[in-house]
């Protein structure tokens, strides 16, 4: 285990000192921040509202947990897409290699300096923004409410170590840093955007909406296009085409995240049967929230443990070249 | 009684249908400098990263100060080290950085290694560069580093792959001599891979030579010329003032001489050293003077070619 904390001890040096990280800490930084704001005047026009809408920003806006969901797989990939084949790129594996530590003091300090790294930039985040907005609110969460704050953290964390475990298998599958860092921005692309693009072209051609138009009531005049209603056949389509479109994107890590954590919040918007399109703010406890989404969080539990058990296996099979 | 630190027996390492090192036996005494000599792709390097631990054998095995390659391989790295060729430190950390983080991978105390970084920093001559960066160092500062970070462990044995490697002349005379001092002066045994066969020649006690994963001969390099010469008989360089028209023949005539081969004014005669008299009369009754007599020396290039090409 020496070898693993000394390898892990210096990893995390370079990680806490490398650009890479201090530019992407302080972008999650600055946008969660301007989302904090927005939670806040949320908060101070809902009566409603509790202390943990500033991780959602309002209901609808640009959140904490929508910044983790594009910015998330950045973060962990980025730490991982280089961790073993830049050490083979630059030489300097075989040096590491022929100290006397066994072969997986390697990989193991690599990730536990990555996981380490990821947590105190989502701990980090989470503690500045619960620090900006207690001033500003006057008052500060609930113990409930902390409990829904550290189960988030704590999904964060797991969320961005499964993009971190997935990196630095890329590095290991792969010999040079360019590959890796390709597959890593083709990986951050399909699983942030071209997914659900994917999910509501798939959803929109098995689900054919009903044909008319679906604006009724009494046309007041120019210009009045009058009351907009949805017929009953309209909203059955679009809700078994939003079903159809959310269990696609299912597949795709940053929904299964997003679902969970808005769930633990308790806030969340979508289409509920006889409303149509609706913000809608529901608020679960956290039992019923993680019971709720314990299979999203096993997911990504279980595809974290994948991608590291592989790499594992991998680079401990594998042969140092000359060169390495 | 000198003991063996090095052993193998029969090791091969096969890459599919490729066999890059094939039934090694090989045997490195202790304290002694042992070129590991052969042409690119030989085996040289995949042998010693066998005996590092670092690649598994595919059959066979060895034994590296008392410690199985296979079975003990941490334990080998902890009296072994090597500089890989190619290899390189990490460019962000200073040079004491750098061995400081070596030394916690093998266990020294804080004031053990703060101790070894000056003192190694001071046998390779970079304690003035200490607190630089390794980004910064030339090849040859790089080199020296890397020696320093291979011997931080104090080892009893170090590989060291091609280390003059890119090195500039006088970088490759600071390295060569370097090697010799921690040799003699620190009884390091030394495994030395180079290409440069004058420096394995002006460094090393004996040498082994691979070819195609076997090793075709392992000798000291004095045994080795005298094998290229067939025992006692040897080569025999005369400078004359001229040669004389039928000198050739008479000498060729001369019992115990094998063979005359003429190169301008200069004859190479090959034979027994009881013919040295009579090959010397000889050329001063046919009225040439003898300017300069000497036996052939043997590079290790030929003895490494001669080799190459048997093998």
């Amino acid at each position: 285990m020496a070898g693993t904390f000394t390898v892990a001890a210096k990893e995390l040096r370079d990680q806490f000192g490398s650009k890479r990280f201090l530019i992407l800490f302080a972008v999650v930084l600055l946008l969660s921040t301007l989302t904090a704001y927005q939670g806040v005047d949320f908060i101070r026009n809902n009566e409603n509202a509790g202390f943990v809408n500033i991780f959602s920003g309002g209901q609808f806006g640009f959140s904490f947990i929508q910044i983790m969901v594009f910015f998330g797989p950045l973060l962990g990939l980025a730490l991982g897409f280089d961790a073993i084949n830049k050490e083979r790129a630059n030489g300097t594996l075989s040096i590491l290699m022929g100290q006397p530590i066994y072969r997986d003091s390697v990989i193991n300090g690599k990730f536990l300096a990555g996981a380490a790294a990821l947590s105190t930039l989502a701990v980090g985040t989470i503690g500045i923004l619960s620090g900006l907005a207690i001033p500003m609110l006057g008052f500060g969460p609930t113990l409930g409410e902390v409990t829904k704050i550290l189960a988030l953290a704590l999904l964060t964390i797991v969320y961005l170590v499964f993009w971190l475990s997935l990196g630095i298998l890329y590095s290991v599958l792969t010999k040079r840093t360019n590959t890796s860092i390709m597959a890593s921005i083709a990986t951050w692309l399909i699983f942030s955007i071209i997914i659900s693009i994917l999910a509501s072209v798939v959803a929109s051609s098995m689900v054919p909406l009903p044909g008319g138009g679906f604006r009724t009531g009494v046309h007041g005049g120019l210009g009045d296009l009058g009351e907009l209603r949805m017929s009953p056949e309209f909203m059955e389509a679009m809700e078994k085409r939003s079903a159809l479109q959310s269990n696609i994107e299912k597949i795709s890590p940053t929904n299964l995240y997003e679902e969970a954590a808005t769930d633990i919040l308790g806030v969340a918007g979508g289409f509920m049967k006889g409303m149509g399109f609706q913000e809608f703010q529901r608020t679960l406890t956290l039992t019923e929230a993680l019971a709720a989404n314990w299979a999203n969080i096993a997911t990504l539990v279980v595809g974290l443990v994948i991608c590291f058990s592989a790499s594992y296996m991998k680079f401990l099979r594998s042969e140092i070249r000359p060169g390495d | 009684m000198v003991e063996n630190v090095i052993e193998t027996f029969g090791l091969t390492k096969r890459y599919g249908d490729f066999t890059a090192v094939d039934s090694l036996d090989m045997v490195v005494e202790e304290g002694e400098i042992y070129g590991f000599l052969g042409p690119n792709g030989a085996g040289k390097t995949t042998a010693i990263l066998m005996l590092m631990g670092l690649s598994v054998p595919t059959t066979g095995t060895g034994v590296v100060a008392g410690y199985d390659i296979i079975e003990s391989s941490r334990e080998v790295r902890t009296v072994a080290s090597i500089l890989p060729e190619y290899s390189s430190l990490y460019g962000e950390l200073t040079a004491a950085q750098n061995l400081d983080y070596i030394g916690k991978l093998n266990d020294l105390t804080k004031d053990v290694r703060e101790e070894r970084i000056g003192e190694m920093l001071e046998i390779v001559g970079m304690s003035e560069w200490a607190d630089e960066k390794y980004e910064k160092f030339s090849r040859g500062m790089r080199q020296r580093v890397g020696i320093a970070a291979a011997l931080i462990k104090q080892p009893k044995i170090v590989f060291l792959d091609e280390p003059t490697l890119g090195l500039d002349p006088v970088g490759t005379k600071e390295v060569r001599e370097l090697i010799i001092r921690l040799n003699r002066e620190q009884g390091l045994t030394v495994v030395l891979i180079s290409h440069l066969l004058n420096e394995v020649q002006m460094t090393c006690d004996r040498v082994g030579i691979i070819n195609n994963g076997k090793l075709i001969v392992m000798e000291t390099l004095e045994n080795l010329t005298k094998e290229m010469t067939g025992g006692e008989e040897r080569n025999v360089e005369f400078m004359l003032s001229e040669v004389p028209p039928g000198l050739v023949g008479d000498l060729e005539s001369i019992e115990g001489v094998k063979s005359v081969t003429q190169e301008k004014d200069q004859l190479f005669v090959y034979g027994g050293i009881e013919s040295d008299y009579e090959v010397s009369k000889t050329i001063t009754e046919n009225g040439a003077v003898i300017l300069l007599m000497r036996p052939k020396e043997y590079s290790l290039e030929e003895i490494f070619m001669k080799y190459y090409e048997e093998g």
